[in-house]
């Protein structure tokens, strides 16, 4: 599966970005997923995203005579390297897993991949409530979001279960009891309470 | 391996739809009912989860959905949902993020993928 240490944050605007981003490359080779996507979720997002659709590198510039720029330019490279080499170990490590798989693990394992939501339900609710038409990768955005979302909440009752000495099917006091922790964490959004400051 | 994960086709096969009267949303139909079932599965439920959870879990969704909607809809251009509304509004949550990323990156990589391949069979 493709991993966001793969997703490239280097640009002319974020030079100061890449000098503070060079001390937690360890991180990234720890946790490929959580910790670089923070650092990720330091930049402005949607410039990141609209260079990941650039196809070419943009950090390989004629050298320029100036040893700060120079330097910079060092850095980037290294850091992709070693991102693709990470990239690298981790697809042989997924694969090394995924072949000790038992058989019902291989199952779960595909339906958990596999599982997604249809596309066209997704964009007729959206539209139902925007009145407009949305894009494609709207869709796509939402979609993926929202088995993401659907993975915590389950993930929360599985544990919540155990920690009470039931065994799965999930009941829906499980669930009931999971939304509730997810609540207090925030992660569920809720626009529907007013929080008034001054009363 | 496969790396990449398929893509649902775009059906208008809704789905089965057990209508089920329930106390929380009325005689709304059922949307997601077979498709949850399997990614319940997938993220560690029992093969055959319980349907009463299903349901919680589809209203769960839907109104997260309709909340980042409405979210969406009043920042950046308003009344109209864009993908860069959607990504700053998950901007704290990482593993939302970042699946997003992954995600737009992927169909960009297999449009250019899709392209390449029909104008190599055009040319021919």
């Amino acid at each position: 599966m493709a991993d966001p240490a793969r997703i490239k944050t280097e640009s002319n605007s974020e030079k100061s970005l890449a000098a503070r981003e060079s001390p937690k490359t360890e991180d990234i080779e720890e946790v490929p997923v959580t910790s670089d996507a923070d650092t990720e979720s330091k930049d402005p997002s949607s410039q990141s995203l609209k260079q990941d659709s650039v196809a070419g590198d943009d950090e390989d510039e004629g050298t320029s005579d100036q040893p700060a720029s120079k330097k910079l330019k060092v850095e980037p490279e290294k850091k992709k390297e070693k991102r693709q080499k990470v990239d690298e170990d981790e697809i042989q490590k997924m694969q090394v897993l995924v072949s000790s798989f038992s058989e019902e693990q291989l199952n779960r394992y595909e339906m958990y991949r596999r599982s997604a939501f249809p596309k066209a339900a997704i964009k007729r609710l959206i539209q139902s409530i925007t009145g407009s038409s949305v894009s494609q990768n709207v869709v796509i955005a939402m979609s993926g979001i929202s088995k993401v979302f659907a993975g915590e909440i389950v993930e929360e009752a599985l544990d919540v279960c155990e920690k009470w000495g039931d065994t799965p099917p999930l009941q829906p006091k499980h669930m009931r009891e999971a939304v509730r922790r997810l609540k207090s964490r925030e992660q569920i959004p809720n626009t529907k309470h007013k929080n008034i400051l001054f009363h | 391996m496969a790396e990449e994960e398929d893509e649902a086709v775009f059906d208008d096969d809704l789905d089965d739809g057990a209508g089920g009267a329930d106390g929380s949303h009325g005689k709304r139909k059922r949307l997601f009912s077979k498709e949850l079932r399997c990614m319940m599965y997938g993220f560690g439920d029992d093969q055959n989860p319980y349907t009463e959870s299903v349901d919680i879990l589809e209203d769960l969704v839907i109104e997260f959905v309709t909340e980042m909607t409405h979210k969406a809809m009043s920042i950046g251009r308003q009344g109209r949902v864009q993908v860069e509304d959607i990504v700053f509004l998950i901007r704290k949550d990482p593993r939302k993020f970042a699946r997003v990323k992954d995600l737009l990156t992927m169909n960009e990589e297999l449009k250019r993928a899709r392209k390449a391949f029909d104008e190599a069979n055009y040319g021919s």
